[in-house]
């Protein structure tokens, strides 16, 4: 903004002071309806939907999905676009780059759009750019509001030492809180059942399963470096025929 | 303010006077709040301009029942999950307590994010609220991590798994975000040590850093004054009146501004002053 400006801004503002009224209790009685409407709103629904406890952690239970509070959804639903595939879009993109985009926007908002004008209508790129922003935040929220959780247990055809073992492995873990394995699961993470055409080999697959992020850039997948030599093992070459040597019953 | 000497005084009227002289003669006290709170605000504000009021007394009110809750609450791997479930089953309107603590939060973000829309519908971040602006971001990005970081207390799989999810999110940015993640984890791996460190981020570093911006744009907020709906009434016939002005400027070839506006039917133009 150019300094005369600046200038004119500030007299139109002295001008509307001058013509004001007191903060008290003009303004300021407002403040206080909106905020009691607030606590009326806050009292009324911790009565109405009680909060829950979920069941405590390290049971071997699979059908939940790892939801954070609601406002984060759109982080988690970003994970879900961009799943690491391919290199066209790296899982970076959704745990890196998107959120800090938005939050570098948001911060620098008044030194990017530094004209004068205020009125709606007179700033259609604002608009468009605010409406783009939140309707995909929108969007994000609303699908992973309406994810599905996993049930059931896993069996593998055909079945032998490695099948056994990587069951009670996946069940143990929680894999199908993030993975369709079989019919259910979280999409958070990708579909496993056809997992062995990438053949990535058993190795490839215990690498990734100690720590992920050494295979996958970013990934956001848990590492389960804890699991038994035998588990990982048996876990791997599962996964490694998923698709081709085993099918999920 | 005028005073009507009509006879002595009440005693205690006359002590809470000598008080409020004392500190007045001190710390300037009552001028300051006095400045704060018959500070002029342009007339036509409007309803949306209430919401950042609501979102700092929806803090205030998670600040009482986050006090509430630590009375009870454990903040150890082994006993977090038992003190949540004492609170909502157990302790006495512990459930209600925990329910408006939880909601609060959704309020908060909720409210938050509406102001922050207002603010930006309004055009109200430019010249001269910049900075207001800028603490604003802050306040959300604070406001956001004040949910991530008590979600995790409550030490049930959905929470711990998606804070496994959050944390290795973290991790994966480049450069910093594994030792960020390290810290906020304590270690490589979430364990008993996350969760306490979750907690004292949760009731001590955020809150702090809460209550340090929310002064600092309250501070900022009434020493640029609210601003004025860009639709309001007044704008439009100040801008009205100025370009009416320019015009007549024009026709007769004077520089705008140094026109003598002696017969102007409406003498508010732009230039009436008035106190800062
Ligand atoms: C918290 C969510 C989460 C959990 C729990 C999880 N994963 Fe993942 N997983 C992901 C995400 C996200 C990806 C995509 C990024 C990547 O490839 O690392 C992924 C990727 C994978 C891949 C690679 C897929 C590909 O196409 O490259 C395999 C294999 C895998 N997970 C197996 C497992 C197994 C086995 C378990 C259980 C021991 C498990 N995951 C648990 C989130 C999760
Ligand atoms: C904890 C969160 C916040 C609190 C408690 C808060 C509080 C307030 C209050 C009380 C006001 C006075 C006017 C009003 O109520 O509208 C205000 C104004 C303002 N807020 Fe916030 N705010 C918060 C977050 C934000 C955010 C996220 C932004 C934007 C990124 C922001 C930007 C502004 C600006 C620019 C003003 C000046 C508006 C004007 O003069 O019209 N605030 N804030």
């Amino acid at each position: 903004m150019k300094k005369a400006q600046q200038e004119a801004y500030k007299r139109d503002y002295a001008q509307a002071k001058a013509e004001g009224k007191p903060f008290f209790p003009y303004a300021i009685y407002k403040d206080h309806i909106v905020a009691i409407l607030c606590f009326a709103w806050i009292i009324g629904m911790a009565i109405w939907h009680r909060v829950e406890i979920g069941r405590p952690i390290y049971e071997a239970t699979t059908d939940f999905v790892p939801r954070p509070e609601w406002y984060f959804f759109f982080l988690f639903e970003l994970l879900k676009i961009f799943k690491g595939e391919n290199f066209l879009t790296p899982v970076i993109m959704a745990t890196f780059i998107v959120p800090n985009v938005l939050m570098a926007l948001l911060v620098l908002t008044p030194f990017i759009d530094r004209t004068p004008e205020r009125r709606l209508e007179k700033r259609p790129f604002a608009m468009a750019v605010a409406m783009i922003i939140f309707t995909s935040l929108a969007w994000l929220t609303y699908k992973g509001a309406t994810s599905e959780a996993a049930s059931g247990a896993l069996t593998f055809e055909p079945q032998d030492d490695n099948t056994e073992l990587a069951a009670k492995v996946i069940a143990a873990n929680g894999c199908q809180s993030c993975h369709v394995i079989g019919a259910g699961g979280g999409n958070l993470g990708p579909n496993l059942n056809t997992i062995g055409n990438q053949k990535r080999g058993v190795q490839w697959h215990i690498d990734h399963l100690k720590a992920p992020s050494s295979k996958v850039p970013g990934s956001p997948m848990p590492p389960f470096a804890s699991l038994s030599e035998p588990d990982l093992k048996a876990l791997a070459t599962v996964l490694d025929g998923l698709g081709t040597t085993y099918q999920v019953k | 303010m005028t005073t009507k000497d009509i006879g002595p005084k009440n005693p205690v009227a006359q002590v809470g006077d000598g008080v409020v002289d004392y500190v007045e003669n001190r710390t300037g006290a009552k001028t300051g709040i006095s400045w704060f709170l018959f500070r002029n605000v342009p007339k036509e504000t409007s309803w949306f301009q209430t919401l950042g009021f609501a979102a700092m007394a929806v803090f205030g009110l998670q600040a009482v029942t986050g006090i509430v809750l630590a009375m009870y609450y454990k903040p150890s791997s082994d006993t977090a999950y038992q003190s949540i479930q004492h609170i909502t089953h157990e302790v006495t309107f512990g459930w209600l307590v925990r329910g408006m603590h939880k909601w609060g939060a959704t309020a908060m973000i909720v409210l938050v994010f509406l102001h922050m829309g207002r603010v930006f519908l309004f055009g109200s971040y430019k010249y001269p609220r910049e900075l207001t602006w800028v603490t604003g971001s802050i306040l959300l990005i604070l406001t956001m991590f004040m949910g991530l970081t008590g979600y995790l207390l409550v030490w049930d799989e959905k929470a711990y798994w998606a804070t496994v999810v959050a944390m290795n999110i973290t991790a994966s940015a480049p450069i910093l975000g594994p030792y960020v993640a390290d810290i906020m984890r304590a270690g490589p791996d979430m364990g008993p040590d996350t969760l306490s460190r979750f907690y004292s981020i949760h009731m001590l570093v955020i809150p702090g850093g809460i209550l340090t911006f929310v002064g600092l744009h309250l501070f900022l907020v009434a020493k640029l004054g609210i601003s004025e709906p860009p639709w309001s009434k007044r704008s439009y016939k100040a801008r009205y009146d100025q370009e009416a002005a320019e015009r007549a400027a024009a026709r007769e070839r004077v520089p705008a501004g140094r026109r003598e506006v002696t017969a102007d039917p409406a003498p508010q133009t732009v230039n009436a002053g008035g106190d800062q």
